[in-house]
């Protein structure tokens, strides 16, 4: 049983580990919990039996450090558009060429003023 | 006085659903478009609808322009990079050149439709890197593109209408006519970054396979005032939801 929460727990944590650096970093709360409520309980069951294994400190701090990387991209990145110099070029481009073909069509049947 | 009746009917359906009394060139709609799992947000795009005039010898039509960007942080994982473009009748919304310029995660596609109304055919040519084909499709009176129809949604008269009350239209995408259907779902008033407001909630649905599946899992709020633009959507995907919320929106016609 304590061997299966500490295998959770790690596996948890790494999870969190990764989403954490992806853009998708506040998806990593939810392993990031896992981790945790699965440590402490194989922090408990170890106590109980004596020795606490070093793997579950290590799975503690995997999921701190996830915690605390997702923290700061919320608090400090901000959501900005990337350069979109291409798509405004497309845009003019297409508007031109779009004109063109407009003046090719039957308009004036079609109740414009 | 049968036939008196129904173009008096025809009349008061075009006064109704025909003239364009909501949307007005120099309109700037700015969107984030977010996946929600559990109630944890993650902004992915920004969405941009505007409108303006374009000038040709013979008229002077509305230029309807959808973008869709993917935000800085999203760039190095999946680029998105969409333009979807349709020139309308300013009055009537009627569509005579939808284009559409997609470059999603390195897929890039280009299609162009020019509409004939008298013939009811479109002329479609996609273009596929270096690979162009061309396609005439008959369609049917009143069937529109994507773009022009997202505007045409908001000529409704929603105040008529009764609550669960369905009205249909044809839309056509990727050379295919579909049939979607919305549904209105009443008055909410709900916060939006422009402020609360009074907003008319609509289902958005298809039958059609893939596309807009379900009728309530597609909600969408538009504002229950002259302009109705949208201020509000919710739509299903298979893991969480995805939602388009409103950022700023200038330029609106009254």
């Amino acid at each position: 049983m304590k061997q299966l929460f500490t295998t959770l727990s790690v596996i948890a944590s790494i999870l969190a580990v990764i989403l954490s650096v992806l853009p998708v970093s506040n998806l990593a709360i939810f392993p990031s919990a896992v981790a945790l409520i699965f440590g402490l309980i194989a922090f408990y069951l170890s106590k109980k039996t004596g020795k606490v294994k070093k793997i579950i400190q290590f799975s503690f701090l995997l999921t701190i450090m996830a915690l605390l990387l997702t923290t700061y991209k919320a608090v400090f990145n901000e959501t900005e558009v990337g350069n979109t110099e291409i798509l405004a070029e497309t845009e003019e481009a297409s508007k031109e060429e779009a004109i063109e073909e407009l003046e090719e069509l039957e308009l004036e049947e079609l109740d414009i003023e | 006085m049968n036939r008196v009746l129904l173009v008096l009917f025809f009349c008061a359906m075009y006064s109704i659903y025909g003239q364009n009394s909501a949307v007005a060139a120099g309109e700037k709609l700015v969107y984030t478009a977010s996946y929600n799992m559990s109630g944890v947000l993650n902004d992915i795009a920004q969405v941009t609808l505007e409108t303006s005039n374009v000038k040709t010898s013979k008229a002077t039509l509305l230029h309807l322009k959808c973008k869709a960007v993917t935000y800085s942080k999203w760039d190095n994982f999946f680029k998105i990079r969409d333009l979807y473009e349709s020139y309308v009748n300013p009055k009537t919304l009627t569509p005579y050149l939808y284009k559409r310029d997609i470059n999603e995660g390195g897929y890039a596609k280009n299609v162009k439709y020019t509409f004939s109304h008298k013939t009811n055919t479109v002329k479609t040519v996609q273009t596929k890197k270096d690979w162009v084909e061309k396609k005439d499709v008959k369609i049917n009176s009143g069937t529109r593109d994507i773009v022009s129809t997202l505007y045409k949604i908001r000529l409704f008269d929603f105040e008529s209408m009764q609550v669960n009350a369905k009205t249909s239209f044809t839309i056509i995408f990727d050379r295919k006519e579909i049939k979607a259907q919305i549904t209105y779902l009443g008055k909410e008033t709900i916060s939006t970054a422009i402020g609360s407001k009074t907003c008319y909630k609509i289902a958005v649905g298809s039958n059609e396979s893939g596309v807009l599946k379900g009728n309530r899992d597609n909600v969408v709020w538009l504002t229950a005032d002259a302009n109705k633009i949208m201020v509000y959507g919710k739509f299903k995907i298979p893991v969480g939801n995805g939602e388009l919320k409103i950022k700023s929106a200038t330029g609106l016609k009254n």
